[in-house]
């Protein structure tokens, strides 16, 4: 007989109602012989991509298509026959979601009246047969059209088919049998029903009958279906199937024609274009290596034809630099001489004295990546013009399908499951934040769980099967995809949460899949600062620099570097990194390249941050498993600590070819959830074994891998990196103030606040100067400009809750007349009363008051300026109190975020010295020592999920900073203190190891009512 | 005049903790919606396990567990409210609720009858104590005072004008009563304390703050009088207490209302009256209240006898489901003095309502004996339906017999005939009750149509799940 192809299926991106991923349903259709599978997720082909992969893993044929349901019509699966129904689908999903919300769709049929040759449609009549739906759909789709039956054990199936029978013999249509699909096997009942009951916002208790009656929506085996379907049913749907010949390797995309000038072939405009660069790079000529590079890297991008992609990034970078906004480009193809050309990277490959891969693989054949950075505050500039330039039928960003965590997966779970939401709460903060793995059964226990229990047991086991399920599109934050025709001929379009944001409905995975180009427009706040120091240095007439020409390899950055002395710089700032590198005293740019990459997850779980310092500190002797091997790890000193090291070694040690080594780059960033690897561990020992390595490496080695898992850095992303890196250090080397100046300008970003980034620049021998209205711009400026570091005056920015439009009045205002006195100020700037009282209080009119008691006292006796008559009222003679020391330093927190009195532990210095405590100045002059006592402001709490429960915590005094370890045991203990205190008094002993310097937590205690005892004036009434 | 202020400062917390069997387990009250919930509101057992309120209740389940949480409820607050201005009424004609969470009360007008203020100031915190509300009182010749006082301090008592001024002059500006900016704006000029505002020129004031600034000083300063509604006690009495775990038996009941009925009694006291009828209302989860009705002989006001009688007629109340809350309901409050006729209530037996059938049947039978019918969505048979009327849901299902049998037992009929079927029913496995079954609507030899089923999958004999009528 002939086979059956199941031609109604839901996969999981029928969100909330598809119970089975493509993966699961393809290989369960494959194990029952089905002979082709449908999927048809709902008004969307988000999930095809992958249904196409699993299908072609499978060996079972797809069909594509989607299931609709009309707002004034029946339901219906429509089918794609050949490419011109493909395109004519995803023009209605277009149409569908793009007049409705993110998420929903609406239908009319009208809409469906314009479907020509090439869809097949399959009525799927409901309970009541609506008699006009078949002779509207018989008319609309002709010799297109069937009745779909779909029989699931309902109260009486005999009589349903004969109904249908019946009503295909009035219609002339003929009938076919269909499973209503929504899992793959009958197992996953109980999970569709909790799906089913989250997408109605309800507990499966209470979802009665939105619930299916039974599982019957399976794929179910042939043999059953033979017992409920007549036979010419079943060949019926063999037939629909015969007939859908349409495969998505047939889509075609086309590059934007207009990034080249009519008459030019793309490969004479890159060439072009690449050598006005060369001359603009190197204006005193290209040395013959450099030549070289750029010549060979065009003739391998004319070979592939990828210079579309090239010219469309030059497109966008051109526009960026014409804005004056900078960028960084990063990616395999982004370190290439040909892209440093373009502008599209500052990085001077020829800078580089270690090989990278070669920037684009011939066998590969996917597109080249890059992914470009733009300042934060001025991405969305960028992205407007790429809307603009090309439309928006034809440019439109990438959708991420944000997938189910265990946290969220268990949190929607046992809300179905009916539980109570302070129990739901609790159960969901056992869970990581990003953690696919079930909590382990200690953390339930401490959260009051019985991990043995059977609703808890229910409530894991149905998450662990929803983790991984994608639960809606979102946008990707730059991802885009432009082509020269409208893109709704190639993916359907949609709305995103954003207004004006259309995003496709495939992720980069699946773009990757298909060879569409893809451009990422990113944003970087670390570009922001930089572009803000620049253009002060040069403005102030200090320094004239760029990115690229900010002299490289100076010694004086990288001492400071090896100091750790980097707050605020880009990527070393972090404290996990500052203590790294006193360790690794970086002394080249390459240096800077592994120090990046090697405080991540990735090598520390693998292991590979301890051997590789010991072999640069000479404590360990560099060797090599073989000598191939030599090539590919000598730049890390024989230890794998990039992405790309890993690709080459299962090249060079276990002969995989370049794509199969990218396969095994996937399977890396994945195996955690999906698993997957073990093809590869079987693949890789023998292909070591077979030439020449040991047992013990091969698996040494893949275990590194596993470690790596999603982590591995790639060391074309940390070159790029590394140069934002070398360039923020050499600012703040070089020009401490201008650098500080342009961080705080560009907050918020990065790590630290301004509070921390002026101590920190004031510990550097830089004046900072208060907010004053006579003074101050909106942003923080630079004064004193004669001296070798020039004084910080701080912006009205740095006012908490003052808009920026007064600000700017403000500034514009006195530029045109200095202010006499606060009535003046207060009605040439058009302050109201909330902007008087903010500056006031932030004592940004000391110069005009006083102090801030007298200006706030004075100001609000300013009337709303009256436009005949002048304000000279005469001033009251009050005596108001001057503030006190304590008085500001509060006043100052609480309106700017920072004081530049006596920090608070200043005041308390000589109690604290009475307990005992020691500064962070004492502990730098004490080596290792048993019992020490710290007392500090708690600035940084941090539980690394690579750490096991080990608490970070970092206590700002009047010097400087402590770093202290709280061990999980400890952290426990004393949990309430850990959580709660501003002030914390920390009791331990203090570990110096070369350089990096620990306080090991041993006992704490919550002493935040010091610094409520400061403030003795407005407490002595509690 | 002098006036007394009840600060109520934990109000909603020794609302539900007077209902607490043990008032010193930790507790804290929640506020904010479901995903993120706050405690707003803690009691010192809590606080000594380092909770504050403002935590979010996740922070505060890291640091601790042990503690037991229960809804903030501000429309519970009203009602303790008006249920403590109904007691402070006994003592003063002139009681108001003018500041929330607070009590004012005219004193000096009854020191005749409780005696001068240490004996009656004595007297007010024996009864809080007794009736379980944390306090603080104060005595001010003017209320807008004695209430600002109570912000700084417990039992201050200042009688004159100018003992008042010294007792105000060290108060910071935050605690006067100010409009929030305006005191916020004193202090960010650094005048902290009301002995500043008042040497400030009063035309200084009167420029850069809104009117009501200078006569919230004069208010407090004696010099013009607050106005303020006085409370009048209601005609109802109605109050409810929520347990906090589901009660079966009736020896636990007897804690809640032993509290409701001595409340009553202070009630009543409060307004000098008794009650004559009232009526306990037990809530359960899923099944409406149990309702037990008291009547008395005569109108009565003494808690123990209330609390008695009512005992007698709970005791004998059958309990169809545990008890979630409880409530007692008092409308007819007559004066103290008896009034029989209401008793002998002589309307001819013919006009007996519905209702009234209902419960003779009820009485007569048992109360399980009646009741309601109703439609519950569920795909399976035996909870598809409920005793009480849940409101109709239409099923997409297929015919379904009448009447169910309770127990399916196996039918040993071979020559049944299959009308229609399988209809398969697989659901319920969330709630330990998973089914799975192919059924079938069957002839009998006899000519019955039957429901049966089988298991999914088995092969055994057809049992009957239902008749057709």
């Amino acid at each position: 007989m002939s086979g059956y192809a199941e031609l109604h299926c839901l996969s999981n991106f029928t969100f909330q109602r598809g119970a089975s991923s493509a993966k699961e349903l393809f290989e369960r259709a494959k194990v029952l012989g089905y002979e082709a599978l449908a999927i048809t997720d709902e008004c969307s082909l988000a999930g095809i991509v992958r249904a196409w992969q699993a299908s072609k893993d499978s060996d079972v044929r797809l069909i594509t298509g989607t299931e609709v349901k009309l707002t004034d019509g029946p339901k219906l699966v429509l089918l794609a026959e050949n490419l011109g129904g493909y395109q004519q689908i995803c023009g209605l999903i277009t149409t569908g979601r793009r007049r409705s919300a993110k998420g929903t769709y609406r239908l009319n049929r009208s809409d469906l009246e314009s479907l020509s040759e090439g869809v097949l449609a399959i009525w799927i009549p409901g309970q009541e047969i609506v008699h006009r739906h078949g002779q509207w759909l018989a008319s609309q789709f002709p010799n297109r059209c069937w009745v779909g039956v779909e029989l699931h054990h309902g109260a009486d199936d005999a009589q349903r088919l004969s109904a249908l029978t019946a009503l295909g013999h009035s219609l002339q249509l003929p009938l076919v049998a269909a499973g209503d699909v929504h899992m793959h096997v009958r197992g996953r009942r109980a999970l569709q029903d909790t799906i089913t009951a989250i997408r109605h916002h309800c507990s499966v208790a209470d979802a009665g009958y939105r619930l299916f009656p039974n599982g019957e929506r399976h794929l179910r085996p042939v043999s059953v279906l033979e017992n409920l379907y007549p036979p010419a049913l079943l060949a019926e749907s063999a037939r629909v199937s015969a007939r859908c010949t349409f495969d998505l390797s047939q889509l075609k995309y086309e590059y934007p024609h207009e990034v080249v000038p009519k008459g030019k072939t793309p490969a004479a405009w890159l060439r072009e274009l690449t050598y006005q660069g060369t001359q603009w790079r190197w204006p005193d000529g290209m040395s013959e290596k450099a030549r070289s590079q750029v010549e060979a890297e065009l003739n391998l991008i004319e070979e592939l034809q990828y210079e579309s992609y090239f010219l469309t990034v030059h497109d966008i970078v051109r526009f960026a630099r014409s804005q004056e906004i900078l960028c960084q480009g990063r990616g395999s193809a982004a370190n290439s001489a040909v892209c440093f050309a373009l502008g599209i990277t500052e990085l001077d490959p020829t800078r580089m004295s270690m090989l990278f891969e070669r920037f684009i693989s011939k066998e590969r054949n996917e597109p080249p990546d890059i992914d470009v950075d733009f300042e934060h505050e001025r991405r969305e500039e960028v992205i407007q013009y790429v809307f603009n330039r090309y439309g928006r039928e034809r440019a439109a960003l990438t959708a991420v399908a944000s997938t189910y965590h265990f946290a969220g997966a268990i949190r929607d779970v046992a809300k179905a499951l009916g539980w109570p939401p302070d129990q739901v709460s609790a159960l969901a903060n056992c869970c990581g934040r990003w953690s696919d793995q079930v909590p382990p059964p200690e953390r339930l226990i401490e959260a009051g769980f019985n991990p043995d229990s059977k609703p808890l047991k229910m409530v894991l086991v149905l998450t662990e099967q929803l983790v991984g399920f994608p639960r809606h599109l979102s946008q990707h934050p730059g991802g885009f995809v432009i082509s020269e025709p409208p893109l709704s001929t190639l993916v359907p379009v949609e709305n995103a949460a954003m207004k004006d944001r259309t995003i496709i409905q495939w992720d980069k995975d699946d773009i990757d899949a298909l060879g569409l180009m893809k451009v990422d427009v990113l944003a970087l706040g670390m570009l922001s600062a930089i572009r803000r120091c620049l253009d002060m240095l040069r403005r102030y007439q200090r320094r004239d620099l760029t990115l690229a020409t900010i002299p490289a390899e100076d010694a004086a950055t990288y001492r400071m570097i090896s100091k750790a002395d980097t707050l605020g710089v880009f990527q070393i700032e972090s404290r996990a990194q500052m203590a790294m590198l006193p360790r690794l005293r970086p002394k080249t740019f390459y240096d800077l390249v592994i120090e990046v990459a090697i405080v991540r997850p990735g090598p520390i779980v693998g292991d590979m941050v301890h051997p590789y310092l010991r072999r640069r500190n000479g404590e360990e002797e560099v060797t090599y498993p073989s000598e191939e091997l030599r090539d590919v790890f000598e730049r890390t000193l024989g230890v794998p600590l990039f992405q790309e090291q890993v690709m080459r070694l299962a090249i060079v040690a276990a002969g995989y070819s370049p794509g199969e080594a990218d396969q095994l780059r996937r399977s890396m960033a994945a195996w955690k959830r999906h698993g997957g690897l073990e093809p590869h561990q079987v693949r890789l020992r023998q292909g070591m074994l077979e030439r020449g390595y040991t047992e013990e490496f091969a698996a040494r080695i893949f275990e590194q891998i596993k470690g790596f898992g999603s982590y591995g850095f790639p060391e074309s992303h940390a070159a790029s990196f590394a140069l934002l890196t070398y360039a923020s250090c050499w600012l703040k080397c070089h020009e401490p103030s201008a650098y500080a100046t342009a961080l705080i300008n560009s907050w918020p970003m990065g790590f630290y606040s301004p509070d921390q980034v002026l101590q920190d620049v004031r510990r550097h021998g830089a004046e900072v100067r208060p907010v004053d209205v006579l003074m101050s711009d909106w942003d923080c400026t630079l004064e004193a400009l004669d001296r070798r570091m020039p004084a910080i005056r701080l912006g009205l920015r740095m006012i908490r809750g003052l808009a920026e439009e007064v600000g700017r009045k403000i500034e514009a205002v006195r530029e045109m007349k200095p202010f006499t006195d606060i009535v003046d100020l207060c009605q040439r700037a058009g302050l109201d009363q909330k902007a008087r009282e903010l500056l006031a209080d932030a004592d940004a009119l000391r110069t005009l008051a006083g102090n801030r008691h007298v200006a706030r006292w004075e100001i609000a006796a300013v009337q709303q300026p009256l436009p005949l008559f002048g304000n000279d009222e005469p001033q009251d003679s009050v005596a108001i109190p001057a503030p006190t020391v304590v008085e500001n330093m509060h006043a100052d927190y609480a309106r700017t975020g920072t004081t530049l009195g006596p920090h608070p532990l200043s005041l308390l210095r000589s109690t604290l010295r009475t307990m005992r405590a020691k500064s962070s100045y004492d502990l730098l002059s004490m080596s290792d020592c048993k019992h020490v006592m710290v007392i500090g402001i708690v600035t940084g709490r941090q539980r690394p999920s690579t750490a096991s429960g080990v608490t970070f915590l970092t206590l700002e005094d009047e010097f400087g900073m402590v770093n202290v370890v709280v061990w999980r045991d400890l952290a426990e203990q004393y949990r309430a203190a850990l959580m709660n205190a501003k002030l914390l008094q920390v009791k331990g002993s203090l570990e110096d190891q070369e350089g990096v310097r620990h306080l090991i937590a041993g006992h704490l205690m919550d002493r935040s009512d010091l610094l409520a005892g400061l403030d003795v004036r407005s407490r002595n009434f509690h | 005049m002098l006036w007394a202020c009840i600060l109520l400062p934990q109000l909603a917390m020794d609302g539900v903790l007077r209902n607490q069997p043990d008032p010193n387990q930790p507790l804290v009250l929640l506020s904010g919606p479901s995903q993120r919930r706050v405690l707003q509101a803690i009691n010192p057992t809590a606080r000594a396990l380092g909770l504050r309120p403002g935590q979010s209740l996740t922070t505060a389940q890291a640091m601790t567990e042990g503690f037991s949480t229960a809804d903030y409820d501000v429309s519970e607050v009203e009602r303790w409210q008006q249920f403590l201005a109904a007691w402070a009424y006994g003592f003063s004609a002139q009681v108001s609720l003018h500041y929330p969470r607070c009590l004012l009360m005219e004193v000096q007008s009854s020191f005749g009858l409780f005696g001068p203020w240490p004996r009656f100031q004595a007297r007010l915190r024996s009864e809080l104590d007794g009736l379980g509300f944390q306090h603080r009182i104060t005595l001010a010749p003017n209320p807008a005072a004695a209430r600002m006082l109570s912000n700084c301090g417990d039992g201050v008592a200042v009688t004159d004008d100018r003992s008042l001024r010294e007792a105000l002059n060290p108060m910071p500006v935050e605690q006067l009563g100010l409009p929030e900016k305006a005191a916020s704006s004193f202090a960010r000029m650094g005048l902290r304390h009301l002995q500043h505002l008042i040497a400030l020129p009063r035309d200084s004031v009167a420029k850069r703050f809104p009117a009501e600034v200078l006569l919230h000083l004069d208010t407090l300063l004696g010099r013009r009088p607050l106005a303020m509604d006085f409370y009048s006690p209601p005609d109802i009495f109605d109050t409810k207490i929520e347990l906090n775990f589901e009660v079966d038996s009736h020896q636990t009941l007897l804690f809640p209302l032993r509290r409701v009925t001595s409340d009553l009694a202070a009630y009543l006291a409060g307004r000098d009256s008794g009650v004559l009828r009232f009526s306990l209302h037990l809530e359960h989860r899923s099944l409406p209240d149990t309702v037990v009705q008291i009547g008395l002989l005569s109108a009565e006001r003494e808690a123990a006898m209330l609390f008695e009688l009512s005992r007698g007629r709970l005791e004998h109340q059958v309990l169809p489901a545990p008890v979630l809350a409880f409530r007692l309901v008092a409308r007819e409050l007559p004066a103290f003095a008896p009034q029989h006729q209401q008793l002998f209530d002589q309307r001819p037996q013919q006009t007996q309502s519905w209702e009234q059938l209902r419960e003779r049947l009820r009485a007569r039978l048992g109360d399980s004996a009646v009741s309601g019918i109703g439609d519950r969505p569920d795909h399976r048979p035996e909870r598809s339906w409920s005793l009480e009327t849940v409101g109709s849901s239409t099923a997409v299902c297929g015919p379904r017999p009448a009447w169910l049998v309770e127990e399916p037992y196996p039918l040993h009929d071979t020559s049944l005939r299959i009308i229609s079927g399988p209809e398969r029913v697989e659901s319920g496995w969330w709630d330990e009750g998973d089914v799975r079954r192919d059924y079938y609507v069957v002839e009998t030899r006899a000519g019955q149509r039957a429901w049966v089923f089988r298991q999914v999958g088995a092969s055994g004999p057809l049992m009957p799940h239902g008749w057709f009528s």
